[in-house]
C-alpha cells in the first residue's frame, strides 16, 4: 500500500485524507493545530457573491474568471466534491448545489451558502416571517439586538421583509460563570436537562408563529439537540454561527475527523511541519518540529493543505516579501501591487489572493510545469480566489482536495 | 441658536488648550474650551508617549532641554496618574559616534538635565533586548505619559474651576468690533446647532490648525508649518525604559514603552495640510531599520498599528522652511495687537507635550498683561489625581483591576481587558460618542486583534443600551473598522498580517458585514 502524507487538518486536508483512505492509500495526516474549520461558519460555501448575490452556485462556478481556482476545478469537480462531502457527514450537511441558502449572520446580514447544517435551515427566511432573536446574557458573541435590528431592515433576496425582535434569556452554562464561551454553552446544551431548563425559561417569552433564532451553540456532540429543543419549544428554531471558537465549525471538524479515523487515517497533530527533503522533482520526506529532535516522515505523495495567511502557510515579512512557508513554492498574485491598500471598504486586498498556482491535478506549478511531481496543493493555499468576500473557500477546499486525492490514487 | 458669554474662549482641545483653559479658570476667569473633535484627537493623541527628561535637546536646543527637565519634575508630581516614570537611556549604537556622548553629558550639565553615564553591562542587564553592540549608555529621567489621561486631567480640573469644555464644537467665525475680538461662532457638530459665544478674549491653541483660526479673526497669516511624524506601536514592551539613540536628534531614534506596547518614533516631514497625514511606506521602513539598531530582531516583532501626528511648529526665518526638525521647538506666543492691530487674541505655537503646562502659563500671563491684571499662575501647585491604577505599569495590573468583578462583569475586549460595565458607563456619559471616542478612554480595540473580536460585541451592547438606533450602531461599527484600518495597513506584515487574515475571516467570511443594509438617511457620526 502506498503512503500519502496530508499536511493540514482544515476542510481541505480532512476531505483529502478521507478520500485517499477510501481509495486505499495509507494516509498520514500531519497538523499543527486542530485545523481551520472552527474559525468558520460551519457550512459549505461554494460561491456566494460574484460580486452580485449568487442564487445558483454551480452555474456561477462555470462563469468565473480564468485566474480563479474554479476555472481549473470546473463545475463538475465541485459537484463531485459536494456529493462526497454529503456522504462523509450525512446528518450534518444538507443542501442543493444548484441553490444557495441565505442565512442570517451574527450581525444580521443574510449570508449566501450552499450546504448547511440542518439546525440552520429555518433561517432561510420567507417574506412575512416573524423572527425572535434570543440572546444568552452570558454569551457576548451573540448580540440579539444587533441581529434583529439589521434583519428587520434587510430586503430578502427574492424581495419582501421579515419582522424581527430581540430578547435575552439568562441561564448559566456553568454555575457562577458570567462570561462563557460558545463552547461552554454547547457542552451545556448537549445535556437534555439543560435544554429543558432553557425551554422552560424561553417558551413563555415566545409569540405564536415566531421563528426562534439562537446562537449556534445548541449542542456539540448530541445531533438531536436542535430538534429536541425545537420540539420542546413548539417553534421552528435555527442557529446562527458565531465568530471563533465556532461550535458549528467544530461539529464539522469532529465529524470529518471521526470519519477519517474510521477510514484508517493516522494523525499526528500539535507539531508544525517545518522542513522537507527532495530528490529532483520528487519530495522524499517532510520533517516535524518535534522536541528534542525533528522527526522525518517519508511518503510517496504529499498534499499541502496548510491554509492561507491566517494559518501561517503564507507569510509576508517586513520588507514585503511573500513566501509559502513550508516548501518555498513559487507564488502567483504577488505582482498585483500594492498588495495592501488603504481603502478598508474598497476592493479586496490583493495580498489575500496570493497563493500557489496549480494544474488540473492540483500539482503546484512553477514556470508552467509541476515543481514536484508528487506534491499537490489544496484549499486556501491556492491563489486566485477572494474566499471571504465571495464566500468560496469551502468549495475550493473540498473540490481541490477531491481532485488531488483522485489523481494521486490513479498514480499509486 | 445657543448663546453664551464668557471672559475667555480657548480654541483647541489638545494638551495646550486643556492646559490653558485650566490655567485661565484657576485664575478666576469664566471660560469655555472649543474643540472640533474629541479632546486629544489631534497632535496630542498622535505622539509617542514620551515625557521628556530634556536629554533629547541638551545639544540641539538647550532652552528646551531646561524647560523639559523642569516640567518633567512638575508633571510627574501633579499628574502622577497619567505618567509612568520609567527612566530612560541614551545609548550609542554600534555605528554611532561615541564622542557625541561627551557633548551630551556636557550639555546635560549646562542645562540642568539630570544624566549620568552607566556601564554598557548595566544597561544590558536592565534592558536585555538592547543591541549588545552598544558602546555607551547614559541614564536620564525620561518617562512615559498617556496623552489622553493628561488632557482629561487638565480638562476635569478646569471644569472643577467652572470652565465649560465643549467637544465636537467647530469654530466657524470670529467676530471683531473696532479691532477687538467680540464673539466666537461655532457649530455643535453632534446636533447641528449654532452656538454664539460673546467674549473679550480668544486664546488660539489650535496647534497645527492655529493658522486657520487666526485667519478667521482677520489676522495676517500665521505661518504654522505642520511637521508630520509617524510612529509605530509594537506589541509588548520590548524595553521597559525609554531608549534613545545618543546622537544628534534624527528620525526613528526613540523607543518608548507605553501601556502594553512600545512605540518607535519618529519622522519629521513638512506637510501642507494637518488634516491629511499620509503614512509613507519609506518612513515605515525607516522606523523598522531604526528599531533594528536599538533592538535586534525588531523587524520580526509584531507591529500593531501606525499613526501620524502634526507638530505645530511656528515658522522661524533662521532655518529653511522645509527643515522642520531644526525649527524652534520652543513655544512662541503671537501677539496680534502689535502684529495685526487686533486686540483680544493671542496665538500659541511650538512647544511639546512635556511643556504643555508651561506654555499655558506663558500665554495666560501674556493675556493678563494685556488686560492689565495681576493674577498669579498656580497650575504647578495643584495635583490632578487620576482614579484607578497607579502610575507604574506591571504586567498584572490590568488583571488586578478586573479581579474584583471578574465573576460579575464580562470582558468585552480581551486584549485590553475592557469590561462590559466600563463600556456601558462610558457610553452613558457620551451617548453621542463614536467608538473611537470610547476607544481613547477604554483602549477598546487597541490590542493585538485590533478590534477583530470586540467591535461586534461593542456594537451590540451599545445598541442594547438604547442610546443609539440600529442604523447608527451599524455605521459606528463600519466607521470603527475603517478607522482601525488607517493605522493597520501601512505596517501589515508578519503576525499582524496573520491576525488581519483572521479578522477578515470573521468580519467578511463569517459575518458578511459588507452586505449589511446601508442607512436610509445620512447618519451624523
Amino acid at each position: 500500500m502506498s503512503r500519502v502524507i496530508v499536511i493540514g487538518a482544515g476542510l481541505a486536508g480532512l476531505v483529502a485524507a478521507n478520500r485517499l483512505a477510501d481509495g486505499g492509500a495509507e494516509v498520514l495526516l500531519l497538523s499543527k493545530g486542530i485545523g481551520g474549520l472552527q474559525l468558520g461558519q460551519g457550512t459549505v460555501d461554494v460561491l456566494g457573491y460574484n460580486p452580485q448575490r449568487v442564487t445558483n452556485p454551480i452555474k456561477a462556478v462555470a462563469e468565473v474568471a480564468a485566474e480563479h481556482p474554479y476555472a481549473t476545478i470546473g463545475a463538475q469537480g465541485v459537484l463531485t466534491a459536494l456529493g462526497y462531502l454529503k456522504e462523509l457527514v450525512p446528518d450534518l450537511l444538507v443542501g442543493d448545489p444548484e441553490a444557495n441558502y441565505h442565512l442570517p449572520t451574527a450581525v444580521g446580514a443574510l449570508r449566501p451558502t450552499c450546504l448547511a447544517q440542518p439546525s440552520m435551515l429555518a433561517g432561510n427566511l420567507k417574506a412575512g416571517s416573524s423572527v425572535v432573536v434570543v440572546g444568552l446574557r452570558r454569551l457576548k458573541d451573540f448580540q440579539p439586538e444587533l441581529i434583529a435590528g439589521n434583519l428587520g431592515r434587510t430586503e430578502l433576496p427574492d424581495g419582501g421583509r421579515v419582522a424581527a425582535r430581540a430578547i435575552n434569556v439568562d441561564i448559566a452554562a456553568r454555575e457562577g460563570e458570567i462570561d462563557s464561551s460558545g463552547l461552554a454553552f454547547a457542552h451545556a446544551f448537549d445535556v437534555p436537562a439543560f435544554r429543558q431548563q432553557f425551554a422552560d425559561l424561553l417558551a413563555p417569552l415566545l409569540k405564536d408563529g415566531e421563528i426562534v433564532a439562537l446562537p449556534a451553540v445548541i449542542g456539540l456532540k448530541d445531533r438531536q439537540a436542535h430538534s429536541d429543543l425545537a420540539a420542546k419549544l413548539g417553534h421552528p428554531v435555527f442557529e446562527i454561527p458565531l465568530p471563533p471558537p465556532s461550535v458549528a465549525g467544530l461539529r464539522l471538524n469532529q465529524a470529518l475527523n471521526a470519519r477519517a479515523l474510521a477510514a484508517g487515517v493516522r494523525m499526528v497533530s500539535g507539531v508544525r511541519t517545518v522542513g522537507f527533503a527532495a530528490d529532483g522533482d520528487r519530495i522524499l520526506n517532510v520533517r516535524n518540529a518535534t522536541v528534542p529532535a525533528e522527526r522525518e516522515y517519508r511518503a510517496d505523495a504529499f498534499v499541502l493543505a496548510t491554509g492561507g495567511f491566517e494559518a501561517g502557510a503564507l507569510a509576508m515579512d517586513s520588507y514585503g516579501t511573500v513566501t509559502e512557508t513550508l516548501f518555498g513554492l513559487p507564488l502567483v498574485g504577488t505582482e498585483n501591487t500594492p498588495l495592501i491598500h488603504g481603502d478598508y471598504w474598497g476592493a479586496e486586498q490583493p495580498i489575500f489572493s496570493v497563493g500557489v498556482g496549480v494544474d488540473s491535478q492540483m500539482r503546484v506549478l512553477g514556470n508552467g510545469k509541476p515543481v514536484y511531481a508528487n506534491l499537490r496543493a489544496v484549499g486556501d493555499v491556492i491563489a486566485g480566489s477572494t474566499r471571504w468576500a465571495e464566500k468560496s473557500g469551502d468549495g475550493v477546499a473540498a473540490a481541490s482536495a477531491v481532485l488531488a486525492a483522485d489523481s494521486i490514487l490513479k498514480e499509486l | 441658536m445657543r448663546k453664551l458669554a464668557v471672559d475667555v474662549v480657548v480654541i483647541g482641545g489638545g494638551s495646550t488648550g486643556a492646559g490653558v483653559v485650566r490655567d485661565v479658570a484657576m485664575r478666576g476667569y469664566s471660560t469655555v474650551l472649543l474643540e472640533r473633535a474629541d479632546l486629544g484627537q489631534g497632535t496630542t493623541g498622535r505622539f509617542h508617549g514620551l515625557l521628556h527628561s530634556g536629554g533629547r535637546y541638551v545639544v540641539s536646543d538647550p532652552l528646551s532641554a531646561t524647560e523639559c527637565a523642569q516640567e518633567n519634575a512638575i508633571l510627574s508630581r501633579i499628574q502622577a496618574g497619567a505618567v509612568e516614570m520609567t527612566g530612560g537611556y541614551f545609548v550609542t549604537g554600534p555605528d554611532d559616534d561615541p564622542s557625541f556622548a561627551d557633548k551630551f553629558l556636557a550639555g546635560a550639565a549646562a542645562t540642568g538635565v539630570p544624566a549620568q553615564e552607566i556601564t554598557v553591562a548595566e544597561a544590558l542587564r536592565n534592558e536585555p533586548r538592547l543591541n549588545r553592540g552598544i558602546k555607551r549608555a547614559i541614564e536620564v529621567l525620561d518617562g512615559t505619559v498617556d496623552g489622553w489621561q493628561l488632557v482629561w486631567g487638565a480638562a476635569n480640573s478646569a471644569r472643577h474651576y467652572g470652565a465649560q469644555i465643549l467637544t465636537y464644537h467647530q469654530v466657524t467665525k470670529i467676530d471683531t468690533v473696532d479691532g477687538h475680538v467680540a464673539a466666537v461662532h461655532c457649530k455643535d457638530l453632534k446636533n447641528g446647532e449654532d452656538v454664539l459665544i460673546e467674549t473679550g478674549f480668544v486664546l488660539n491653541c489650535a496647534g497645527p490648525w492655529a493658522g486657520q483660526i487666526a485667519a478667521m479673526a482677520g489676522a495676517h497669516p500665521v505661518d504654522v508649518i505642520p511637521g508630520r511624524g509617524i510612529m509605530v506601536a509594537m506589541s509588548h514592551r520590548l524595553v521597559n525604559r525609554v531608549v534613545n539613540r545618543c546622537i544628534y536628534p534624527a528620525d526613528g531614534d526613540i523607543l518608548v514603552p507605553v501601556h502594553t506596547v512600545s512605540i518607535i518614533g519618529t519622522t519629521d516631514v513638512k506637510v501642507d495640510d494637518p488634516d491629511h497625514l499620509e503614512i509613507e511606506q519609506a518612513e515605515v521602513q525607516q522606523m523598522f531599520d531604526a528599531g533594528e539598531v536599538l533592538v535586534p530582531g525588531f523587524r520580526k516583532a509584531r507591529a500593531l498599528h501606525a499613526w501620524a501626528g502634526a507638530r505645530p511648529l511656528i515658522k522661524d526665518n533662521r532655518v529653511a522652511a522645509t527643515d522642520t526638525r531644526h525649527m524652534s521647538r520652543g513655544m512662541a506666543v503671537i501677539d496680534h495687537t502689535t502684529r495685526d492691530g487686533l486686540d483680544g487674541m493671542l496665538t500659541i505655537g511650538g512647544g511639546k507635550l512635556t511643556t504643555y503646562r508651561l506654555m499655558a502659563e506663558h500665554i495666560v500671563d501674556a493675556m493678563c498683561d494685556k488686560l492689565g491684571e495681576k493674577r498669579v499662575c498656580r497650575t504647578a501647585e495643584e495635583d490632578m489625581p487620576v482614579e484607578g491604577a497607579g502610575p507604574n505599569y506591571v504586567v498584572t495590573h490590568r488583571l488586578h483591576d478586573r479581579e474584583h468583578d471578574r465573576l460579575d462583569d464580562q470582558i468585552i475586549c480581551e486584549c485590553e481587558l475592557m469590561s462590559r460595565k466600563m463600556f456601558t458607563d462610558a457610553l452613558a456619559e457620551q451617548p453621542k460618542g463614536t467608538f473611537d471616542d470610547l476607544r481613547r478612554q477604554l483602549r477598546l480595540g487597541m490590542g493585538p486583534c485590533q478590534g477583530g473580536f470586540c467591535s461586534m460585541r461593542a456594537t451590540g451592547i451599545a445598541l442594547a443600551s438604547e442610546h443609539i438606533d440600529i442604523e447608527r450602531a451599524t455605521e459606528l461599527l463600519r466607521l470603527f473598522l475603517k478607522n482601525r484600518w488607517i493605522g493597520l495597513w501601512p505596517i501589515l506584515h508578519g503576525d499582524q498580517l496573520r491576525q488581519t487574515a483572521l479578522d477578515n475571516w470573521i468580519f467578511s467570511g463569517t459575518l458578511d458585514i459588507e452586505h449589511l443594509p446601508a442607512a436610509e438617511s445620512e447618519v451624523v457620526l
